[in-house]
């Protein structure tokens, strides 16, 4: 037994009872049995004042009412994936499907694919967000990192790097029609988040406007018949980053705007 | 807690006077006075309130209130940062005399893990005071059990040195 070990024994909360080879290696190693002298020592057990219990009470009984639990986790996931699509569908009824003849089935069907799956991670993190103490597999401020990263990579792999006229230009009417999309899926995404308690604004935010120009992505990438990489990565997954961005600085301004609010 | 959400009158007064002193503790070693911990008390309590409907009954309710309570611990955290930064530029407040601190006192918990990392103070905190296990620690910290338990192992090493350093002081001065 060494001192790691001893730290996982104080992790996993068995130093109340040592096991003798732990009481062995306590023997030995002054510094361990410092350690677990000191975190054996409780903590000074201040109690709140009865007055500012009672206060506390009294404030929760006067407003209180029955409330409905928040829907289950599926049904909100299932809500804003409906949401992603309805508006990547309405942006499409608008431009047309020009893209998808274009692409060979491989690059439709890897592109989209990984488009949903981003869509769907980013939609189970919010999920999460909206209930505190919720069980992450990926930190929620990771995820999206991860699925630009995802994205990023999956059309760099699919499509050529080409050198197109003109390319700024077209890369800002894609960034025009896609905006607008992304813009109606925040809206709408936002009605569903705000049944929720949002503890962190700022990440919920920044993981909201991904989501939301995913989708103006989403509706490029079936729309826009340029399949050169770049022009994909600056302006259809632009569309996205731009949502990312707009929606940190709303989560910022929310995050502030509440500080400054209570003095 | 459903009975909370149900608005049985009595469930207040049964969860508060069982979770705040906990809370408290928790707040208290995160270098709060008892006066801030008892404001901050009150308003983790206040948003508990408001966003009750987020607890679902089939899921553990302490990582739910050690979330929010984190949250609220933050939000303080910042807004005493940005009060004290306008008052330190009126008025600097005199540094206490080095001989009024006691020299070489015993570390006591609260006083070592002040010294820690912000990160690493809060997840001991939250196993040792609050008593919650790796996964709640975990669910409480948007994290995973896995960079939980690496923060803790982290936090007990610098501990270690940490009190090798207090003892090693004491000596000397003896």
């Amino acid at each position: 037994m060494n001192c790691k070990d001893i730290n996982q024994a104080i992790i996993e909360g068995s130093a109340s009872s040592w096991s003798p080879e732990a009481e062995e290696h306590l023997r030995t190693c002054a510094r361990c049995r410092e350690l677990a002298g000191t975190l054996k020592v409780p903590v000074p057990a201040d109690l709140p004042s009865p007055t500012v219990l009672r206060e506390i009470e009294r404030g929760l009984v006067a407003d209180l009412r029955p409330v409905r639990p928040i829907p289950p986790k599926r049904y909100i996931f299932v809500s804003m994936m409906a949401i992603f699509i309805a508006t990547a569908v309405l942006g499409l009824s608008r431009f047309g499907a020009f893209a998808i003849a274009a692409m060979t089935p491989l690059q439709t069907g890897a592109i989209f694919g990984a488009l949903a799956i981003s869509a769907g991670l980013l939609a189970y993190s919010l999920v999460n967000q909206m209930v505190p103490g919720s069980r992450y597999r990926v930190p929620p401020g990771r995820m999206p990192l991860v699925v630009m990263i995802l994205l990023m990579v999956s059309v760099a792999v699919l499509f050529q790097f080409q050198h197109e006229r003109s390319f700024w230009f077209r890369a800002w009417v894609c960034i025009q029609g896609g905006t607008p999309v992304a813009a109606f899926a925040a809206v709408a995404l936002w009605l569903v988040l705000r049944r929720g308690a949002i503890l962190s604004p700022i990440m919920t935010g920044g993981a909201t406007g991904l989501l939301a120009g995913l989708a103006g992505t989403t509706a490029l990438g079936i729309h826009c018949p340029n399949l050169d990489a770049w022009h994909i990565l600056v302006s259809h997954l632009g569309v996205a980053v731009l949502g990312a961005v707009a929606g940190l600085v709303v989560g910022w301004a929310v995050e502030n705007r509440k500080l400054i609010r209570r003095p | 807690m459903e009975r909370y959400q149900q608005a049985d009158p009595e469930a207040p007064a049964v969860l508060v006077s069982a979770l705040s002193p906990s809370l408290l503790r928790f707040f208290r070693s995160q270098s709060a006075t008892l006066g801030q911990a008892e404001d901050l008390l009150q308003d983790t309590w206040l948003r508990i309130h408001r966003v009750r409907h987020t607890y679902r009954p089939d899921e553990p309710v302490l990582p739910w209130i050690y979330a929010i309570a984190r949250r609220v611990r933050v939000d303080g955290y910042r807004r005493s940062r940005r009060i004290d930064s306008h008052e330190t530029a009126m008025e600097a407040l005199p540094e206490w005399p080095a001989e009024d601190k006691p020299r070489h006192a015993p570390p006591v918990f609260e006083a070592l893990v002040a010294a820690l990392p912000e990160a690493q103070r809060e997840v001991i905190t939250m196993l040792k005071v609050g008593g919650l296990s790796l996964e709640e620690v975990a669910r409480a910290t948007s994290s995973t059990a896995g960079a939980v338990k690496q923060k803790a192992h982290r936090g007990y090493d610098r501990l270690r040195k940490l009190l090798r350093s207090y003892a090693e002081a004491a000596g000397g001065a003896q």
